[in-house]
């Protein structure tokens, strides 16, 4: 049997250390390989090896054969040539892999011409049929800056996949993206092997592991930790840590207890009647209506761009509302509703040693550093941590901290604007546990902001879908 | 609570960069050198720099002449040390009232935002329609060889970087999560400004008033040489150069020294902030 | 065209027309204060400046004083001086005799070609040396222009003037000193402002050139199956050229000013020359017009920059 593609003891070094390898697979014509594992695990490495795109700083040893020919004894400039025609690259960030000045049907249809070969005014159709068939009709005229990061994947998809290349590369191709987004790029992907081509995806959820099946390999830190059949390794993982990259899918977490009965034990702590938010003069919904209680754990879920940060910023006291009323118990000052943010980094001054920005807070509300110090160690810090600055240490520790800073306020409403986006899977169930344990244990109430549902079934004691 | 944090892992902490490169120590050596000489000036060497004497002109460095004389007979270094003074001090002075009220003024721009930051704005533009140095050169023309004139021309048309920076940057700074996040938590704007603003724009600030000293050193030193700013026999650099140009074939070193004497000092400003650009 | 690309123009002209009509106002105004600040009756000097001093009395001192206004308040004098202003009416030159504006007209053509000259010289310098040291960040190139760039950055207009006229003119004997008889007196001037300019937009070029050249969107035009080339210059260029077309706008301010100081220092027959000289000689009719036309020049040339880069970011944002 011929392979296309063909990968045997692949490792990639900077200088004499080890980065990430070996690993060895074989992959024919309509196979899948995932390739799974958390940030740093070495997967992007594995895509830029076989497509000669590694740093200079780095060399990686081994084979890798496409289509029956040595890629690696290759010179540079012949596998270059095989970009676009052989191999394709649905990139990681398709919004920034986009030219920012050309024209969404233009960037697709240069590639018709030049890579596929054809004449301008099959190109031009053959790209008018691309952009028909992916939905994205109406966009043709557009500049990157003004597609949505589902658009402006699905614009990369066309443009990558013009030169017929039976191989495609899709290196975390789900980041960023909402869930009704993410499931299209899945099933974009999931047609490549079904008709006939080659698919390696890497990513570092498990719910497109799942879906796409085939083989995979887990990477962890650069070793290889388990490989073999998708449907054999999510349902038998041999590895703890494959296990614990699958518990940590939230369609796995264990079910959180539903708080049912609290509107008769606890206080109402926040009240929102007949809320109307807009945002640059457009109203984006209304009559949104919350009662809050003590401890309670609610989730709001919608689609991006529904307004979900702008409600949250209404009920902060950040934004005046359009209509409607946002009423605080009366017992409470101010300051005990609270946020955490989406980027951990974006919420705290960027020159400033973490430890200075908590003890201001803690002077300001008189609360003992010692008790500063307890909540941390609770959330898993070591103090040391707050002699650096945000962009020293890891998005889970940041967010961490932020729960800490946020707790020395005392609050009663937390208000969560998808704090755990941005963090790899098993970071972010853990950091979510934390939020239910500390939630119950200081007795406020924490509205969820999430596009996953399963996170929102598993994790609060009601969902509220907005729509 | 579930198992404790056993795969949340600990980043590394960072390597640390040497505060100031190579570039940058050399500016401050040469900054040191020019201060200590403009602010000692020609009392360092214990010479009138105004002090004529027709029988010496033209003459080589020598112990009681350190660099010469010029064709009046004066004593070069002395003039140059005066010069020294004048164009340092300027230069100091023109950053310092260009520069606070030019950042005050961003920070409420920024901060305040709607009709106050329209109306500064509208008055920054309105100051920079006009090239700089074409401002100054006009406004130095309304009072002839008068050092104020120069002085206040030069702060006008400075303040407005200032301006325009301060408010860009703490625009940008007070838009944040962070500063939404400080005043949810009930911090003073007193914090904002130390733990945000400051900070931030802190750098960018030093780098700015550097490049305002060089350019008002330089500007001094246009004005003098093409005869519009201060006036003969004020020993400033361009002036000088104008008075000893005639004189290249007799004594070249001596056009040179004023030449000199201006470019290391803005050399000493730009290398003093690393070489950077202007923010 | 467009409906959007028409709105950005538009706010591209009624911008810069606003600005013009600032500059006329400020130069008006400080004009008219130089005017003020003159020691001695006005009238008389006018007068003089009309007729000559043999042919001046009083009387003609007090035909001018009443056509002009000058027995009125300050502020109305002013009102008559802008009005004179809006009318195109730049007067005559106290100096020269002639009316300001036939001075100006041939001036004009002389600085323009001088502007001319710098910019293109300081392209070909910038533009090998900006790309050749992007191309390979930290190279040996990257490293020696950079210091270079340094060193003539610190090296104020007129003082390169000087050194490039003793070097080049006096004592190598290869280009003329002063004045304008030829080509070849274009070189040193142009070459003064020239390395001025490139000494800070080689850098700026270097840094939209690494900064296209490491962005996703290279790749990615790369691993779709563009060729090098084509990358280049259906990509790259026009990435990289962005940035340095706005920040030709933002160098205006320094040719304009290097104009004024530059011709003075090769008298270039100008207008930045005529107008140190007319400061010198008070004469202030000449400082206004000369002024005002490089103020309106520099409102001009912005305006072909807005332009240039809405014509390269359909954005449709201004620079």
């Amino acid at each position: 049997m011929i392979y296309s593609i063909e990968v045997n003891a692949l490792s990639v070094y900077a200088g004499k250390t080890r980065l990430m390898g070996p690993i060895s697979f074989n992959l024919s014509n309509g196979g899948t390989l995932v390739i799974m594992g958390e940030t740093g695990a070495g997967k992007s490495l594995i895509a830029q090896a076989i497509l000669g795109t590694l740093p200079n700083t780095l060399h990686a040893k081994g084979q890798i054969t496409v289509n029956g020919r040595r890629v690696d004894q290759m010179r540079q400039s012949a596998r270059r040539r095989m970009w676009g025609t052989v191999i394709a690259t649905l990139p990681q960030e398709p919004w920034r892999a986009l030219d920012p000045l050309m024209r969404a049907f233009r960037q697709v249809s240069e590639a018709h011409h030049y890579v596929g070969g054809k004449k301008r005014s099959l190109a031009n159709a053959d790209t008018a049929k691309a952009f028909e068939t992916l939905g994205l009709t109406g966009a043709e005229k557009q500049l990157p800056n003004t597609l949505s990061g589902g658009m402006a994947q699905r614009v990369a998809f066309a443009a990558a996949t013009a030169g017929n290349a039976p191989i495609l590369l899709a290196d975390e191709p789900t980041k960023g993206l909402d869930a009704e987004r993410h499931t299209k790029v899945v099933e974009l992907l999931a047609k490549v092997p079904k008709e006939g081509g080659t698919l390696i995806a890497i990513t570092h959820d498990v719910s497109v592991t799942r879906r796409l099946a085939g083989e995979v390999i887990v990477l962890r830190d650069g070793a290889l930790v388990e490989q073999g059949k998708a449907i054999d390794v999510l349902a038998n993982p041999t590895s703890s840590y494959t296990q614990s990259l699958i518990d940590a899918d939230p369609k796995n977490w264990p079910q959180s207890e539903k708080q049912s009965d609290l509107a008769e034990k606890r206080d109402v702590v926040l009240t929102v009647e007949n809320l109307a938010v807009a945002r640059s003069g457009k109203r984006l919904f209304e009559g949104f209506d919350l009662t809050l209680r003590a401890g309670e754990r609610v989730a709001l879920v919608g689609p991006s761009g529904i307004g979900k940060t702008t409600l949250l910023d209404a009920m902060a006291g950040l934004i005046k509302p359009e209509a409607g009323t946002v009423t605080r118990a009366q017992s409470q000052s101010r300051h005990t509703v609270q946020k955490l943010y989406q980027d951990p980094p974006a919420a705290f001054p960027a020159r400033i040693a973490l430890k200075h920005v908590l003890k201001d807070v803690a002077r300001l509300h008189k609360t003992d550093w010692s008790s500063v110090l307890t909540t941390l160690e609770k959330l898993g810090i070591h103090p040391s941590l707050l002699d650096r600055k945000p962009d020293e240490v890891s998005g889970g520790e940041l967010q961490r901290i932020s729960i800490a800073r946020a707790l020395t306020v005392g609050p009663k409403v937390l208000l969560a604007d998808e704090p755990t986006s941005r963090l790899d899977p098993i970071t972010q169930r853990d950091t979510l546990n934390m939020l239910e344990t500390m939630a119950a244990a200081e007795n406020f109430a924490v509205v969820l902001v999430t596009h996953d549902r399963q996170i929102a079934n598993k994790w609060a004691d009601r969902t509220i879908i907005l729509t | 609570m579930t198992d404790q944090t056993p795969h949340l892992t600990h980043s590394e902490a960072r390597s640390a960069k040497p505060r100031f490169g190579f570039a940058q120590l050399t500016g401050f050596a040469l900054l040191a050198v020019l201060a200590i000489g403009a602010l000692g000036g020609p009392s360092l060497i214990g010479q009138d720099p105004a002090k004529q004497s027709l029988l010496s002109t033209f003459e080589s460095p020598s112990r009681s002449h350190l660099l010469g004389t010029d064709n009046l007979g004066r004593d070069m270094a002395a003039r140059l040390l005066s010069g020294a003074q004048l164009s340092l001090s300027l230069a100091l002075l023109s950053v310092i009232t260009a520069g606070l009220p030019g950042t005050l003024l961003g920070v409420i721009a920024a901060w305040r935002g709607g009709w106050t930051d329209r109306l500064i704005g509208a008055f920054s533009d309105a100051v920079l329609a006009l090239p700089g140095l074409l401002l100054v050169l006009m406004l130095a023309a309304i009072s002839p060889g008068s050092w104020w004139a120069l002085y206040a021309g030069i702060s006008l048309t400075l303040w407005v970087e200032y301006f325009r920076y301060t408010r860009q940057r703490a625009r940008v700074v007070l838009s944040e999560p962070a500063v939404e996040a400080s005043r949810l938590l009930g911090l003073s704007p007193w914090v904002l400004l130390r733990r945000h603003l400051i900070p931030e724009i802190g750098p960018g600030l030093l780098t700015l008033a550097a490049f305002g000293a060089a350019t008002a050193v330089t500007s001094v030193a246009a004005l003098g040489f093409v005869s519009v700013g201060l006036r003969p026999p004020t020993a400033e650099w361009g002036v000088m150069m104008t008075e000893l140009l005639p004189y290249w074939r007799e004594a070249p070193f001596l056009i040179l020294q004023p030449v000199l004497c201006l470019i290391v000092t803005v050399l000493a400003l730009h290398l003093s902030v690393g070489g950077a650009r202007r923010p | 065209m467009t409906s959007a690309l028409m709105k950005t123009v538009f706010a591209a002209l009624a911008k810069r027309a606003l600005q013009a009509l600032i500059v006329a106002v400020v130069v008006g105004i400080v004009s008219f204060a130089m005017m003020q600040a003159l020691p001695g009756d006005a009238a008389y000097r006018i007068a003089a400046g009309r007729y000559g001093y043999d042919m001046m009395d009083a009387a003609a001192a007090d035909a001018v004083r009443l056509e002009l206004g000058l027995d009125q308040p300050a502020i109305l004098q002013l009102w008559i001086w802008l009005k004179a202003l809006a009318q195109f009416d730049l007067g005559t030159s106290l100096v020269y005799g002639t009316p300001v504006i036939d001075e100006i007209s041939t001036q004009l053509g002389y600085s323009l070609l001088l502007a001319g000259g710098a910019i293109v010289a300081s392209l070909l310098i910038a533009l090998p040396v900006g790309i050749a040291a992007g191309l390979n960040p930290n190279g040996i190139v990257d490293r020696v222009t950079f210091g270079l760039s340094v060193l003539f950055r610190a090296i104020p207009a007129f003082a390169l003037g000087i050194v490039l006229v003793l070097i080049f003119a006096v004592q190598l004997g290869l280009f003329p000193v002063a004045g304008f008889h030829g080509p070849e007196n274009l070189v040193l001037p142009s070459l003064t402002l020239g390395l001025g300019l490139a000494a800070v937009s080689n850098r700026v070029l270097r840094d939209s050139v690494v900064d296209a050249m490491r962005a996703d969107w290279r790749l990615f035009s790369r691993t779709k199956g563009l060729s090098a080339r084509l990358t280049l210059t259906r990509h790259v260029l026009r990435n990289a050229a962005l940035p340095v077309v706005a920040y030709i706008g933002v160098q205006l301010a320094y040719l304009i000013e290097g104009v004024v100081i530059v011709e003075t220092v090769f008298a270039w027959p100008g207008i930045g020359h005529a107008l140190v000289h007319a400061i010198f000689g008070r004469d202030i009719a000449m400082v206004q017009g000369t002024a005002l036309t490089l103020g309106l020049l520099y409102v001009a040339l912005n305006l072909c920059v807005d332009l240039a880069c809405r014509g390269i970011d359909p954005r449709g944002r201004l620079a």
